[in-house]
């Protein structure tokens, strides 16, 4: 290691320069990027599944024309991908209609799948300019998960079976559960569950982790987690059908379908093409198999002819 | 609704929110100041130790918050859910520029200075406290600042760990896909540090003064 310098008053200012100037020279690369008329910018929020699903469009746009494909993976949540589609920073990324309906529209939460569609595609294509494709096939809805042993020993199959534990449990959620209206306080009026104590709060990172060291007893996570299994953990089953349709769909922007419509066929030849076991078993591939992304999503559309 | 009126109407939790988060920031700095200062001073004129210590340190800054976390969730005593863990977290990411001002400032002091306090019969405990110390305060100082001010901005952090602060709104306002709730977490947080830094360079000048 070469001589440290101190932190002065000018080291800090130079840092900061320094930092200036690499954004300035990221942007001025990503500028040029764009010139060519042939590029197309797959985003994806910040998590396993989205960024296997932003390679599987971004394989299939590379596969089916000649465009070259840019991905703006790892963006960190609904707010930014949708922000960044809508002004253009990327043309399209796989989203939730649960989520666009709740999230972004602001919506109250409906349970019928078709109506959230239709209403998620009017609305997106009137007031963001942007096209809800065909759904994938899949929906990851958000799913109550505990350890396997306390599933084992407790009998525990259904959200409901935990209401009896529940006062002695306590429960670690993200923040997207806190505080949707489609999360933890319609949900557990819905199951007449009551904790313990307040709800830890915690990024969705850190949830597995926690309930596995017994930090908390039950978590929020997704059904499509590919974690669950492999961490021994089960995920309950929704029996009072609380959550609302949760189907992957790509979204992309008008625009982009215009000046490439090759780009609507080639992502549409991925309608119902993933089950929510297809999606889970990629998803553990990833995160618990610790496999290349572009392998796995290779194989996928090897093994379904795409 | 502006970020300004969502700050107004929520003005008791803001208010709180930046109590519990300058708490954060005042527990995680204790601590490296407890570490920092005697660990830097120890490492003055070793220098195979200077590397290691610093290297460390250097390394720690380069583990990601929510793997630090991850890390020490399982940990007794200090781990966990909640407060405890984004303290050592913080307390370890503000260590380094403690650490590195610390040694140099001492390292630097001009050696004939020492020599001469040597010679008028002074204890190695004595140059330290008399002549190494004060002289060296400026640049200690500085290492100080730099800490408190990049410990005010990462304590946002804190909030992934289920430990309060004003990270909370910017993580309701990300997962709320709303604007207004990450700028009334984001803007006070600025506020804090600029403020943390303007107070603290008046001190220095201060100091410098004396």
């Amino acid at each position: 290691m070469s001589e440290w310098s101190p932190y002065m008053r000018g080291g800090v200012s130079r840092r900061s320069a320094g930092f200036l100037l690499a954004c300035a020279l990221v942007t001025l690369a990503a500028g040029c990027g764009k010139r060519g008329q042939q590029t197309i910018v797959v985003g994806s929020k910040n998590f396993t599944e989205q960024i296997v699903l932003a390679e599987l469009f971004a394989q299939q746009i590379e596969a089916h024309s000649a465009m070259r494909v840019e991905r703006e993976v790892n963006l960190g949540g609904t707010l930014l991908c949708h922000d960044a589609l809508v002004s253009g920073k990327i043309d399209l990324y796989p989203e939730y209609t649960g989520t666009a309906l709740l999230a972004v529209l602001k919506d109250p939460p409906e349970n019928n799948p078709a109506k959230v569609f239709e209403r998620v595609r009017s609305e997106y294509r009137a007031r963001f300019g942007v096209e809800v494709l065909l759904p994938l096939g899949f929906n990851n809805s958000f799913a109550m998960v505990v350890r396997g042993d306390d599933a084992e020993r407790l009998h525990l199959r259904s959200v409901s079976d935990i209401a009896p534990y529940a006062p002695k449990w306590r429960a670690g959620f993200g923040y997207e559960f806190i505080e949707r209206p489609d999360g933890y306080r319609g949900w557990a009026a819905a199951y007449g569950v009551h904790f313990a104590a307040a709800p830890k709060i915690l990024d969705l990172g850190l949830l597995y982790r926690a309930l596995q060291d017994k930090q908390v007893d039950v978590v929020a996570g997704n059904t499509t987690d590919g974690v669950i299994e492999s961490l021994h953990m089960v995920a309950l089953a929704d029996d009072r059908h609380f959550f609302p349709p949760y189907e992957a769909v790509p979204l992309v922007r008008r625009a982009t379908l215009e000046a490439h419509p090759e780009v609507r066929a080639t992502l549409e030849a991925l309608a119902g093409k993933i089950s929510e076991d297809d999606m889970r078993r990629m998803n553990y591939a990833v995160d618990g198999e610790h496999r290349e992304l572009t392998d796995v999503v290779r194989e996928f559309r090897k093994q379904k002819g795409l | 609704m502006t970020w300004y009126d969502f700050l107004v109407q929520n003005r008791a939790e803001v208010w709180a929110r930046s109590v519990e988060h300058i708490g954060l920031v005042a527990a995680s700095m204790a601590i490296a100041l407890a570490i920092g200062l005697p660990l830097g001073i120890a490492i003055v004129g070793r220098a195979a130790l200077r590397r290691w210590v610093i290297g460390t340190a250097n390394v720690v800054q380069t583990i990601p918050s929510l793997a630090l976390f991850g890390f020490l969730i399982p940990v007794p005593w200090i781990g966990g859910v909640g407060a405890s863990t984004a303290i050592v977290a913080l307390a370890l990411y503000a260590l380094l520029p403690i650490l590195s001002n610390t040694s140099t400032g001492i390292a630097e002091v001009d050696p004939a200075v020492v020599e001469a306090a040597r010679g008028m019969g002074m204890t190695p405990g004595q140059v330290l406290w008399h002549v190494q110390l004060p002289l060296a305060a400026p640049v200690l100082l500085a290492g100080i600042r730099v800490a408190t001010v990049l410990c005010i901005g990462i304590t946002t952090i804190a909030a992934a760990i289920g430990a309060g602060g004003l990270g909370v709104f910017i993580f309701r306002g990300v997962a709320m896909v709303n604007n207004s709730v990450i700028l009334a977490g984001a803007i006070p947080a600025a506020f804090l540090a600029i403020a943390a830094d303007v107070a603290l360079g008046l001190f220095e000048r201060s100091i410098a003064r004396r």
